[in-house]
């Protein structure tokens, strides 16, 4: 690196710092390239894999006999191989990517001896499929979130702890006096997966916590899983982007440091708030609810923070594919949280909890912000390592459209099918109230299981909509990799043509 | 660095790249906007009132939930709503009392299938439990035929019966405990019209050992008559 910067300045005594930048982040990207490439590709076809158990599952919640006669395919199953594919196959690929090239590109440190990471990555994978097969051929564990047998997990821990050592070696090796605020975010997350995956597995399948004691590990790791892991890569990824493409720094350092400190100090109390009602001590539960209500503050402040660094640049939302999906990301996030925190609230989460509800939540934030947040940062990352263009601006807006508009309803939908079945299932004497039914008895089960069919129905109709979304996005992806190189012209992939230079720079 | 990655791309080895080449990979390098920084924006001062108010309301509401703070996980666990109340629900930790009648009417429904829900039987083989002497009298008949059954003729309310009881002791074929035995006499007892007293498990249980141990031979109509 030193030796082209010498070159360039050899050259051309007028070579200014900008350029020397310019180059040593090419080298940096190029230096990123094949396990980027390995990663993403890997999360794709995860992806698509899981969204096809997703519909199976979706489509079983209201025609159960729909490959009813399938021992690999029934409910059971199907849910937990959605789950385990999309959170462990398409999520943790394409954040080890984003984290990866974040890491190198602010750290200023090409990535050393990146076919070990190779490695690494195809371990992950290997651990994935064979835990996905395990579940599908009936040897889950049962634990949620955890449901990968035995036989699987040791795989993907050995791989994780490769890969977050490369990720620290490389922030050890980089030359940047300043850490910026994605870097916390990445860094702290990779010493926080090992730390929650590591207790879940001890304390849950290896040597059992007998009772509640086990529940309440479960949701911690969950929960956690979620907050310390995915939350921090994608506000990594939100706080790097953002700024990136607008150009401009991010609003405040100040309320970046408040944000990140009281999402690690709060976060990891919360899910306990998901037990209120269970028979565990109730300052337990307490705690929980509190630190939930606490995770205003990092939400608010996050919120502020990006909101102020946006504002005056919404035009940029017209033609800028990662602005569009990183911007749709954090409002997710801003939404999701806020709703979290409201789920925690006794007598909320007495309706609501252990139903279509929950569900909801989970996907706001799994795939509104999570997802939507990591489609944003693989369409900037892709053209800079290969070097060329999406071939099609058409499948990006068809991949936004679909996916926006699915999951919006998606969320939607099912919020509103969680709290009529809540009501009625939970607090009877509540729908009463509302007129939803006649007498305050406890409505039949079977009622409350009807009341829910439509909005079951819909979910699969948002479910089709984001495979859509997903079918145009591996398109793009794939052709982008096959397709010959030999462009006569280099074009900005952008959803319109913007009409001043200053915004074709993105 | 020996194994700069540059070096290794064929597209900028090759030689006589063409001008609209070397301008596209120029136009990828350029439109690279420079790395983020933060701002120093200070924080705002509402935010500050803000954070304090949150972390004010989330102790208040630690303090006036906190259930005592117990590690136990009986009392603890339940009074975290407030319209539990304590007096209602029985000392916590206590083992519940159980309805031994309640308990006999779920138990009874194997004995329905001959002697019949109404308690009525059938007339000529299955004697009726309804207003029987032989189920309101004492306890060592009736006891005797839950724990070893009872085979051959016999009379009931001046009417003849000939039919079969299985044992439903402890070794029998439904294996009943006492516990579950003293149930369902004392169900039979309470209903239909029956008013005779619940019977102990602790009574059962004197029966069953006062020296019929290891019987397995169904009680006949003369046997029992001779019981008092």
């Amino acid at each position: 690196m030193a030796s082209l910067r010498n070159l360039a300045a050899s050259l051309n005594p007028a070579t200014s710092t900008d350029d020397v930048n310019r180059a040593e982040s090419r080298e940096i990207d190029a230096s990123t390239k094949w396990p980027a490439i390995f990663l993403l590709g890997s999360a794709v076809v995860w992806l698509l894999i899981g969204t096809v158990f997703a519909l199976i599952s979706s489509f079983k919640m209201h025609s159960p006999e729909f490959l009813g006669d399938y021992e690999w395919l029934t409910f059971g199953r199907m849910r937990a191989a959605h789950l385990n594919a999309v959170v462990y196959g398409w999520s943790v690929n394409a954040s080890f990517a984003v984290a990866f090239w974040l890491m190198a590109r602010l750290s200023r440190s090409v990535l050393r001896h990146s076919g070990l990471l190779i490695v690494a990555a195809a371990f992950w994978n290997i651990g994935v499929t064979l835990g996905i097969g395990g579940i599908l051929a009936g040897d889950s564990t049962s634990i949620e979130w955890l449901e990968m047998p035995l036989y699987a997990t040791p795989l993907l821990f050995l791989a994780y702890a490769l890969v977050g050592a490369w990720a620290v070696i490389t922030f050890r090796f980089g030359k940047s006096q300043h850490i910026y605020v994605s870097q916390w975010y990445i860094l702290a997350a990779l010493f926080w997966f090992p730390w929650l995956y590591s207790v879940a597995e001890i304390m849950i399948l290896l040597t059992p916590a007998r009772g509640t004691v086990q529940a309440l590990v479960n949701w911690w790791f969950a929960h956690n899983l979620i907050g310390l892991w995915f939350t921090s890569i994608g506000l990594g990824a939100i706080y790097y982007f953002l700024p990136k493409v607008l150009g401009k720094p991010i609003h405040s350092y100040y309320l970046a440091a408040l944000g990140f400190w009281s999402l690690a100090i709060f976060y990891n109390w919360t899910g306990v708030s998901h037990l209120i009602g269970g028979p565990v001590p109730v300052w337990v539960q307490s705690a929980g609810i509190v630190a939930s209500f606490m995770m205003i503050i990092p939400v608010f402040v996050t919120a502020i923070n990006h909101h102020m660094t946006m504002l005056g640049n919404f035009d940029a939302l017209k033609n800028s594919p990662t602005l569009r999906f990183i911007v749709f990301g954090a409002v997710a996030y801003t939404l999701t949280s806020l709703q979290g925190s409201l789920m925690a609230v006794r007598s909320w989460s007495e309706v609501t909890h252990f139903t279509h509800y929950t569900v909801a939540h989970a996907h706001w934030g799994m795939y509104a912000f999570f997802t939507m947040t990591m489609f944003g940062s693989i369409y900037y990352i892709m053209p800079r390592i290969l070097l060329q263009e999406w071939p099609s601006a058409k499948l990006i807006s068809l991949h936004f459209w679909a996916t926006a508009f699915g999951v919006t309803l998606y969320v939607a939908d099912l919020s509103i099918g969680g709290i009529i079945q809540g009501l009625l299932l939970n607090t009877p004497v509540l729908a009463h109230k509302f007129g939803l039914q006649e007498g305050t008895d406890p409505v039949p089960f079977l009622d409350t299981v009807k009341a829910a069919l439509p909005y079951l129905k819909w979910r699969s109709y948002a479910g089709i909509l984001i495979t859509v979304g997903h079918v145009a996005f591996a398109i793009n992806f794939v052709w982008m990799i096959v397709r010959s190189v030999e462009v006569t012209k280099t074009k900005l992939t952008l959803f319109c043509t913007p009409t001043d230079t200053e915004v074709a720079a993105r | 660095m020996s194994d700069n990655p540059i070096k290794k791309d064929p597209r900028l080895d090759r030689s006589g790249l063409s001008d609209e080449r070397l301008q596209e990979v120029h136009s990828i390098l350029l439109r690279e906007k420079p790395e983020p920084k933060e701002g120093d924006t200070p924080l705002p001062l509402f935010i500050l009132g803000f954070v304090t108010a949150v972390i004010f309301a989330g102790i208040i509401y630690f303090v006036h939930y906190r259930g005592g703070l117990e590690t136990g996980f009986h009392k603890a666990a339940l009074i975290y709503d407030e319209r539990y109340d304590p007096t209602k629900a029985g000392v916590a930790g206590q083992e519940t009392k159980v309805d031994p009648v309640a308990q006999g009417k779920l138990l009874f429904q194997t004995c329905a299938a001959c002697h019949q829900a109404t308690g009525i039987g059938v007339p000529g083989v299955y004697p009726p439990l309804a207003g029987s002497e032989w189920v309101t009298g004492g306890d060592e008949r009736v006891v005797r035929i839950m724990l070893q059954g009872l085979t051959g003729p016999l009379k009931v309310e001046g009417k003849d019966y000939n039919g079969n009881m299985p044992a439903f002791g402890p070794g029998g074929g439904y294996n009943l405990s006492d516990e579950k035995i003293a149930y369902v006499i004392s169900y039979i007892r309470q209903e239909w019209g029956n008013k005779a007293a619940e019977i102990t498990t602790d009574k059962v249980k004197e029966i069953r050992e006062k020296g019929d141990v290891g019987r397995v031979k169904p009680w006949s109509f003369e046997e029992l008559e001779a019981i008092k």
